[in-house]
């Protein structure tokens, strides 16, 4: 299928018109916002309050990055506040340096300390990783507090200068109001668009599901650093801008509970998006001014608002209308035009090697069981390889490690000649091993289409990594399994077999060598199998090769060349179809023992 | 009136529909097997009935009471026992603690009543007589087999729903614990038995169900399952075996 | 001279990290139920001081009633708890539950604030009598009682759960929960169960620390996070570990402080927690902390 490829450029002109209008009342507002505080008289009450919502909000859009849109929990956001505060106070008052020095001095050890407490998330994640954010906070806290010498301790510092630029001050408020309200829709609109690019796509993967991320070839841990550093980043930068706005900061303001109140921000407004963090932080700031009363106990109502939100709308204010608005009035799908086919095609080595995977005396030990029992195994290319065997005969366990995500306890792997023992999951998709899993693994975050382009965007894919081409890529793959009509829909709107596709085209968007199929036809019926037989069959004459798992033996003998039977996680039996399914062993293993009766 | 009775029971996974209707039965006294392949929704069937999961729409009654809106304490209660897939015994509780609360649906008994229960128990299966205070995880896959089945029958249930007994366990261990299963309906308790060794399963049952993509597509007994090549060949595995 | 003083730390450490280890244990016990770690754990020790404040000094009740009836109160309390902030969400996964004891915790301290006002409080000690000397070690009758009680209460617990039927239930719940309700068990009632004892227990090490510390709202989260390095230091999920755990690093702590340095005493738990996580996430008795599937 050949023919006019469709890109931005080619949209229809409404959906275009549509953008383009949007984009254009946002820069509006952005820009009425920006200048209101020069033009409008303002209280200096109300001129803090506004500083501090906007200075606030820098630091809770940093929390959409790390909790929204890569699932970790970040204790101590105030933490890198109190980093860019004080950089920027000692930096000014102590050090002599301009406010902007300070500044970016100040963003750069926030940015290193987020560095640091992502690094420790390599072998962490849940309440641990929740723990050492904690630990860090507290810290930190203790450090200002006591470090007299340097910090000044709980007197904290005042007469923080306000910035210069090019001998125009920022000293009057209203003027620095608009350098805040500025650089928050900076913030806003770049952390926004980095939930459309390639970095935000992964952060979601590993959300939604970090184990099939990993697998397809997103680098897990390297995402969830860079996810801490912008987090520490932003934070700084809005604890830099604090001091700035007020002059005089103290160890308090950057305690375990302003870290407390600014995952609240977050949590209110809506985590996964950075209008919902600065809607968070307004409402927690600027309505308790009629809630004046509660000052006392605003913090035992942010308690309780936390545990509410957490039952009624985890999504926050901003999620719960975005979830309404797609109810209302659901994306339309647009037409899409003919689409390019897939490049499917392996390269073929120099040297006639006709194996390219092959599995040494492979073992995997759990304590005392042997789920895998020296296993030999040597997979043709360019074939169907099935792996068969009753229920607990280590089949499964198998591909978990030529996936990668078991290492072996003994034995050796070898990729298109290459040794891959060692390899990490998503390095093993760049060498172009795919995988599906046997409970479908979709990014349920994201679109049908975005799950297919993290695919594409797997290291080592021959696409070029521009928005067009790798779109381009993926619709190929979608419409390789015949769903192209489906790629704007979410993940759980799609019935089970549809699901099975897109985790298919999903790997293909990687232009995988090998395929390695977990029980494809779980839960299929017979009309779905046997298309999915014809998929098969279609993907090896493209020039893959295949390793599939499946109970369904008609299917199997169907499409196999060759079968490998597992039992008790050893194998029994290795051979072209009509061979094994007639070994004795194996009918033994999968049907009973023929000749052995039970007494009634 | 059946022991069990299922009509057009419909379960759902958000979109996806696991069980599109079923109707089945199990009257006293018989070992009913279930079959078919991975995903067919035999193991879903199984904790639909003891309340894991509560059906979309359908029925089901047991004795002629309706338990579809029932949890699993009280499903327990009624009578019915259910033995999930790969055994779940307590790993850090001893084989005799694991099946004295077996009996945690009796309210009646004592705790007295209960431990002797347990001594008759390890009459019955003596190979777990010298592991009595031996902890769960240390077993075998055949004695966490065994025992998953003797707390199971500490519940004194009507009723007894074995998920895949044979699971990984080696040929000669399956015989044991399909000879064990055999004289349970010996002694009273009907069984509702899901396998994938068809084999076995057919050869002690007395009739049989198969699945296919949560619909009912034969039933009858085990002679004519067997005899049915198609049906061997699709969801008994192996088209060429020999008999 | 020098052995004297060491002594002395590693008495008062190992009272210290009784109340560490008691707190230890509540955590231990919810998490091995319910999956889930408790961020307000702290704050039940810091509502059972208060307790004790509000009746013992201001309504002048004798220390044996005030101690009866915060118990029981906080038994009440925990099953509140549980039906506030555990249940709604208990099939959400981890996440939301973590944030939602943080909102209760929250809300606990500066409710209390609010009702209390800042100033910290001080508790006189139970006993009459002050202790006694051993050579140059002085044992303080309070610390004597928190190792007692602590002892008592170890034991008390180890019979409920390896002798009675009630704690074989509790057991397995916490095992496999799925599996105990087919049987029968009342699962919902065994993680409630669990809750109000891991909430007296928490109000107990806050009552018997309550005359040794400044009664403060802070107090319950600093020595949460205590218990919870402690509990990760000895493994998390074990409650040996736990207790083992809340002695070594009252014990370090008390001697950091008195060799190294007062003001960053705190800081050595944060510290000691890091490098454990960092270095041997399983602790000194738990296991692997699980392979991915």
């Amino acid at each position: 299928m050949s023919g006019i490829v469709s890109s931005e450029a080619h949209k229809p002109p409404t959906e275009r018109r549509t953008n383009h209008g949007r984009g254009f009342l946002t820069v509006l507002i952005a820009a009425m916002t920006v200048v209101a505080p020069l033009l409008l008289p303002m209280t200096a009450y109300y001129l803090n309050l506004s500083m501090q919502a906007a200075t606030y909000a820098v630091a809770v859009v940093g929390l959409t990055i790390v909790l929204g849109y890569t699932g970790q929990i970040n204790l101590a956001q105030a933490a890198f506040f109190g980093l860019g505060a004080y950089s920027v106070a000692l930096g000014t008052v102590s050090f002599g340096l301009s406010f902007w020095l300070a500044l970016f001095v100040g963003i750069v050890i926030a940015s290193v300390a987020g560095v640091v407490l992502g690094l420790t998330s390599l072998r962490l994640g849940g309440h641990y990783l929740a723990m050492v954010t904690i630990s860090f906070q507290q810290i930190l806290t203790l450090v200002l507090t006591n470090w007299i010498s340097l910090t000044r301790g709980p007197d904290g510092i005042p007469g923080i200068a306000r910035p210069l630029v090019f001998g125009f001050s920022f000293a009057d408020g209203g003027t620095y109001l608009a350098l805040c309200v500025g650089t928050l829709w900076i913030v806003g609109f770049c952390v926004e668009r980095l939930k459309h690019s390639k970095l935000g796509r992964a952060m979601q993967a590993v959300r939604d599901n970090e184990l099939a991320a990993g697998v397809i070839g997103v680098d897990t841990y390297r995402t969830k650093v860079i996810a801490f550093t912008l987090c520490a980043l932003l934070g700084g930068l809005g604890g830099g801008l604090f001091a700035g706005g007020f002059t005089y900061i103290s160890p308090d303001q950057f305690s375990f509970a302003e870290s407390v109140v600014f995952l609240t921000m977050a949590l209110l407004g809506g985590v996964r998006s950075p209008f919902g963090a600065t809607l968070g932080t307004a409402l927690l700031i600027l309505l308790p001014e009629w809630l004046r009363f509660l000052k006392t106990t605003y913090l035992a109502v942010y308690g309780g608002a936390i545990i509410l939100l957490m039952v009624v709308m985890p999504e926050g204010i901003w999620g719960f209308l975005e979830a309404l608005r797609r109810r209302l009035w659901p994306p339309a799908v647009t037409p899409v035009g003919r689409v390019a086919p897939l490049p499917l095609t392996t390269q073929i080595a120099d040297e006639d090697d006709s194996t390219i995977l092959e599995v040494k005396q492979l073992s995997k030990h759990f304590g005392g069981l042997k789920a895998v029992d020296q296993v030999e195994l040597s997979v043709g290319r360019n074939t169907v390889h099935a792996l068969v065997g009753p229920n607990g005969s280590g089949k499964t366990t198998l591909l978990n490690v030529l996936s990668g995500i078991y290492k072996p306890t003994t034995g050796r792997l070898f990729f298109d000649g290459q040794p891959v023992t060692r390899l990490l999951p998503h390095e093993r998709a760049g060498r172009g091993i795919g995988r599906t899993f046997q409970n479908v693994r979709l990014f349920t975050s994201m679109s049908i289409l975005e799950n297919i382009i993290v695919g594409a965007e797997r290291p080592g894919n021959a696409v070029a990594i521009g928005s067009n081409s790798v779109e381009q890529h993926a619709l190929a793959a979608l419409d390789f399994v015949g769903l192209v009509k489906l790629r704007k829909q979410t993940v759980q709107s799609l019935s089970y077999g549809h699901q099975r596709l897109i985790e298919i085209a999903r790997t293909l968007a990687g232009s995988p060598q090998l395929l390695l199929l977990d029980e494809p036809g779980a839960g299929l019926n017979t009309v779905e199998k046997s298309e999915l037989v014809q998929l098969l069959k279609r993907l090896k004459r493209h020039g893959l090769t295949i390793l599939v798992i499946d109970h369904d033996m008609n299917l199997v003998e169907q499409v196999a060349d060759r079968i490998t039977v597992l039992n008790f996680g050893r194998r029994i039996a290795d051979g072209p179809p009509a061979e094994v399914l007639c070994n004795p062993e194996v009918i033994a293993a999968y049907l009973g023992n023929v000749k052995t009766h039970v007494a009634p | 009136m059946s022991l069990l009775e299922l009509k057009n029971i419909v379960i759902a996974y958000g979109k996806v529909e696991a069980l599109k209707g079923l109707t089945l039965r199990v009257e006293q006294g018989e070992i009913v097997t279930l079959l078919g392949s991975n995903g067919a929704g035999k193991s879903t069937t199984l904790r639909t009935i003891s309340g894991l999961i509560r059906p979309l729409s359908g029925t089901m009654r047991f004795l002629g009471q309706p338990i579809d809106r029932l949890s699993p304490e009280a499903i327990v209660k009624l009578g019915v026992a259910h033995v999930p897939e790969r055994r779940r015994v307590f790993p850090g509780l001893t084989v005799r603690e694991n099946i004295v609360l077996g009996g945690s649906n009796r309210a009646q008994a004592s705790r007295r009543e209960l431990e002797s229960d347990a001594e008759r128990m390890f009459a019955v299966f003596p190979e777990l007589k010298p592991f009595a205070n031996v902890l769960g995880w240390k077993l075998s896959g055949g004695q966490q087999q065994m025992l998953a089945i003797a707390r199971g029958l500490m519940a004194q249930p009507k009723l007894l729903l074995l998920d895949e007994p044979s699971l990984g366990l080696a040929p000669l261990i399956v015989q044991q614990v399909f000879q064990i299963i055999a004289g349970i309906r010996a002694q009273g308790t009907t069984v509702l038995l899901v396998e994938q060794n068809a084999h076995m399963a057919l050869s002690i049952g007395d009739r049989g169900y198969v699945l296919e993509t949560g619909r009912l597509v034969a039933e009858g007994t085990p002679e004519a399952l067997w005899n049915n090549d198609e049906l061997r060949a699709a969801y008994l595995g192996g088209r060429k075996m020999v008999r | 001279m020098a052995m004297g003083i060491a002594l002395q730390l590693l008495f008062t450490g190992l009272g210290i990290g009784s109340i560490y280890a008691l707190v230890a244990l509540g955590f231990v016990l919810i998490y091995r139920a319910t999956n889930v770690v408790n961020f307000a754990q702290g704050d039940f020790a810091m509502l059972g001081a208060f307790s004790m404040v509000v009746l013992c000094i201001d309504m002048q009740l004798p220390y044996w009633l005030g101690i009866l009836i915060t118990l029981a109160a906080m038994l009440v309390f925990g099953a509140l708890f549980n039906f506030a902030v555990y249940y709604p969400l208990r099939n959400r996964g981890f996440q939301p539950v973590i944030i939602s004891t943080i909102g209760a915790s929250l809300l606990l301290e500066n409710g209390v604030l609010a009702a209390y006002g800042p100033r910290p409080q001080t508790l006189p000690g139970f006993l009459s009598f002050p202790g006694f000397s051993v050579g140059p070690i002085f044992f303080d009758s309070q610390y004597l009682l928190i190792l007692g009680v602590t002892v008592v209460m170890v034991t008390l617990q180890h019979f409920i759960f390896e002798r009675t039927l009630l704690g074989k239930k509790m057991e397995a719940t916490s095992q496999d929960k799925e599996m105990a309700s087919l049987l029968g068990i009342p699962v919902a009632l065994m993680i409630m169960l669990t809750f109000m004892y891991s909430s007296a227990l928490g109000a107990l090490a806050g009552i018997l620390v309550a005359p040794i510390l400044f009664v403060s709202v802070g107090m319950g989260s600093s020595i949460a996070l205590k218990a919870f390095a402690a509990s990760i230091i000895g493994g998390f999920g074990d409650v040996i570990g736990a207790i083992v755990g809340g002695l070594a690093l009252g014990v370090v702590e008390t001697f950091g402080a008195a060799y190294i340095s007062v003001p960053y005493k705190d800081a050595f738990a944060f510290i000691v927690l890091v490098l454990f996580l960092l270095f041997r996430p399983q602790g000194l008795f738990g296991e692997k902390v699980a392979e991915k599937a």
